[in-house]
């Protein structure tokens, strides 16, 4: 029941991602909070939704360039981890939920591309019926929608039912941070750093170093 | 004629469903007409589909800029559709370029870092920061775009030279250099943070080497594999 809620829930979240308004709330950082405050857990969910979000930081939507979808990504770590937390360990808990997130990211990414052909057959549609322009443009809701929960409920269903044997891998909180952190560095120093900008860099690094040491 | 309030609010209204039905042929062609549509007047709208259908595509926020000017060039009347539809091919790209450099590169991921490291030391306070202020640039645009398009109608384009897009992206370039510094505040002292150098290392290659977004993704994925059967 909580996975065909959820399900419905991220279909609705992911419609922000470009089909109704684009405000962010899609991103994985939101999302993460919504759906630890759901779970009763906020602060995990934002460090889960935040380790994701340094995953998917540098996926840029230019152009026709469709690139895996970090906001499915994001709905997927954080309930998949939530699901599974009910009857399982937490480190077999994270390792599930990582794995579905990235793997579900690169899938989300893959059936865009299959939504957005099915969208092709209501501009032509359009094309031979111009009096149909709004009902064709706004069926492209029902089609970013229903993306949602075929990608969805397969996931949260097989989270919420799996129980994941001792001898499967786990993964701890940190680990997950450093490989996360590594990637968010990557992606900021790509978008961020350059010759004008790398003192700003030393300066946030050295600010940083001093929030940890002291 | 002149820009009611309802007329700007229904336009905005509109333009958030710009890339509702987005196809490969077409882009956003349907969002655009339905958006150009409800601004120019139901009356218009037969001459716009006819005349204006066919590809289009630019950055969604900006599309607000471009409407504004076309709906301005229909309410005047002096303009015929073949200079409309070059107006539109020259200000799409254009605006693509602008908005895609200032949100989508530099605005977004700037306030996301800012939002993950406030998130993480913060809690909630972090995705609401990042939720505020981008959504003041965000509708900033989308509103303001409509009212300078159709005030300024064709010469709408020469704003991308003005401070709202080149001074914003410097500041959040700096910020989000800023940020990347200070997500070292994220580690802790501790002997396997160690790893993050030569992990950082790797993925900046294959970002440097524009290895596809799918393949960093996988690499990320087998990494978490492995050091999970480990």
């Amino acid at each position: 029941m909580n996975a065909i809620l959820l399900s419905l829930l991220g279909a609705v979240i992911i419609l922000d991602k470009y089909a109704l308004g684009e405000f962010g709330i899609s991103q994985p950082i939101v999302t993460g909070t919504i759906i630890g405050a759901i779970f009763g857990d906020v602060w995990f969910g934002i460090f889960l939704g935040a380790m994701i979000q340094l995953v998917f930081l540098g996926g840029l939507p230019i152009g026709r360039d469709i690139p895996p979808d970090g906001q499915a990504a994001g709905i997927i770590g954080v309930s998949c981890y939530f699901l599974l937390r009910g009857s399982n360990s937490m480190g077999h808990s994270l390792f599930v939920a990582a794995v579905l997130a990235l793997a579900g990211g690169i899938v989300g990414g893959a059936l865009e591309i299959y939504a957005r052909r099915f969208n092709e057959k209501l501009y032509h549609r359009f094309m031979h019926h111009e009096e149909a322009l709004y009902m064709c443009h706004t069926a492209g809701l029902l089609t970013a929608f229903v993306r949602g929960l075929c990608l969805f409920i397969p996931l949260f269903v097989l989270s919420e039912l799996l129980i994941v044997p001792d001898v499967f891998p786990q993964i701890t909180k940190e680990t997950l941070t450093i490989i996360c952190i590594s990637m968010g560095f990557a992606n900021s120093f790509y978008l961020f750093v350059k010759k004008t900008t790398a003192i700003f860099l030393i300066i946030g690094g050295l600010c940083g170093l001093a929030l940890v040491v002291f | 004629m002149r820009l009611s309030t309802g007329r700007l609010l229904r336009i905005f209204f509109q333009s958030l469903f710009i890339q509702t039905s987005w196809s490969f042929p077409s882009m956003q062609s349907m969002g655009f007409l339905s958006d150009l549509v409800v601004g120019a007047g139901d009356a218009k709208r037969a001459e716009i589909v006819k005349t204006q259908k066919g590809l289009f595509n630019t950055h969604p926020y900006m599309v607000s800029y471009i409407v504004g000017a076309a709906v301005r060039a229909y309410d005047d009347g002096s303009a015929s559709p073949v200079e409309i539809k070059r107006f539109l091919t020259v200000a799409q790209t254009s605006f693509a370029s602008a908005g895609d450099l200032l949100f989508w590169r530099t605005l977004r991921p700037a306030l996301l870092l800012l939002a993950v490291i406030l998130g993480v030391h913060f809690g909630v306070v972090g995705p609401i920061t990042f939720l505020v202020i981008y959504n003041i640039f965000h509708l900033f645009h989308r509103i303001k775009g409509i009212h300078d398009g159709y005030k300024l109608g064709w010469d709408v384009i020469y704003l991308l030279k003005t401070r709202r897009f080149k001074m914003v992206r410097q500041v959040f370039e700096t910020v989000g250099a800023l940020l990347s510094g200070l997500l070292v505040s994220l580690v802790a002292i501790d002997v396997h943070y160690l790893l993050v150098i030569p992990l950082t290392a790797l993925f900046m290659i294959m970002l440097v080497r524009r290895y596809s977004a799918v393949l960093i993704i996988i690499s990320v994925l087998l990494l978490i594999l492995i050091i999970g059967m480990v």
